[in-house]
């Protein structure tokens, strides 16, 4: 169990894994697993101009 | 077990990469993960310990650079940078798929904000105007007459890149509300689903909705066409209905398939990793 850094709700790890991304379940910001043991998450990176697929 | 690694190139782990791990997983391969934010690329290969690379960088630059010194290093890699390179701009995908003769939209390009207008004349209104490099639909511009592109041009020329001062016109195709993403590994059609929006950009990444398509050779064929004009991989082809027949628009290097997979049921992740494993063993 962590804090989201936006909205400090407690967000779990559940079956998460080293470097997913995720929307904190409260407020929506997406966040990325920084560490599983113990569970540590902040904010996912930035989406930059020549992202995409 | 494998008798090979994987090398996994990423920026985030989205449920695309996770599938991909899982399916690696179940098949016994070890994976090496290689987030792009972190790896270092010296001239000689020190370090790494894969075999194969699968790229799934959501970055264009990572991605070009990263492919080409793991192909520096001797490694396989999916795609190639060659590929890569090719499909990440639209200039160069443009021209290929030209060259090999299928439909695709008529495009004028421009290489300063004065020859875009002209180059706008010549396409003809409306008209879409898209950056060379760039993806999710991000800073396109449906472009209805000459007074809204002196404006558009003018916003453009003012962004600091360029990159933004190179002028990718196409024409304007009118299609239903829909287009069509075709997945392609290895020269064989995996799956196929509508992207379907009321807005001009069907992207998925911008809230379009997917639907399934049912069997059709002609979308079929024209997908693998495609993706072996661009050198072939692990290629998501997009297509439009426009009122002359099917036309490529786009060949995506490093595509998302979350959205295919849930439509179709199509296990994409499993069949990546089952071709990146004959790649390994070619």
């Amino acid at each position: 169990m962590t804090q989201c850094p936006e909205c400090e709700a407690h967000v779990e790890r559940k079956d998460m894994i080293m470097g997913e991304v995720f929307s904190c379940p409260d407020c929506g910001t997406e966040l990325e697993v920084t560490a599983t043991e113990p569970f540590t998450v902040a904010y996912a990176p930035r989406e930059e101009e020549d992202w995409g697929e | 077990m494998s008798d090979f690694t994987l090398g996994l190139f990423y920026t985030v782990i989205r449920p695309e990469e996770k599938w991909i791990l899982e399916a690696a997983e179940a098949r016994g391969i070890p994976v090496e993960r290689l987030p792009d934010d972190e790896v270092t690329f010296p001239l000689v290969r020190n370090g790494v310990k894969s075999d194969i690379v699968l790229n799934r960088s959501m970055s264009h630059t990572r991605s070009l650079y990263g492919l080409r010194f793991f192909e520096h290093y001797g490694l396989r890699t999916v795609n190639r940078f060659d590929v890569v390179n090719l499909c990440g701009d639209k200039i160069l995908t443009s021209l290929r798929l030209q060259e090999a003769g299928i439909p695709t939209p008529r495009t004028v390009v421009a290489l300063t904000p004065e020859a875009a207008l002209k180059a706008l004349d010549e396409v003809g209104y409306p008209a879409v105007l898209k950056p060379p490099v760039g993806s999710w639909g991000r800073l396109m511009a449906k472009v209805d007459d000459r007074e809204e592109a002196e404006q558009i041009i003018e916003h453009k020329d003012a962004l600091a890149s360029p990159m933004h001062s190179v002028f990718y016109v196409q024409e304007y195709v009118p299609k239903p509300d829909r287009d069509i993403r075709a997945n392609v590994i290895d020269g064989e059609f995996v799956a196929a689903i509508y992207r379907r929006s009321l807005a001009w950009r069907t992207n998925t990444a911008r809230g379009g909705e997917g639907e399934p398509v049912g069997p059709s050779p002609e979308i079929e064929e024209l997908a693998v066409r495609a993706a072996q004009a661009v050198g072939g991989g692990f290629l998501a082809v997009d297509l439009m209905e426009s009122p002359d027949g099917l036309v490529v628009h786009e060949v995506n290097h490093t595509p998302e398939f979350k959205t295919v997979r849930a439509v179709t049921g199509v296990d994409i992740a499993a069949k990546v990793v089952d071709y990146v494993s004959e790649v390994a063993r070619r």
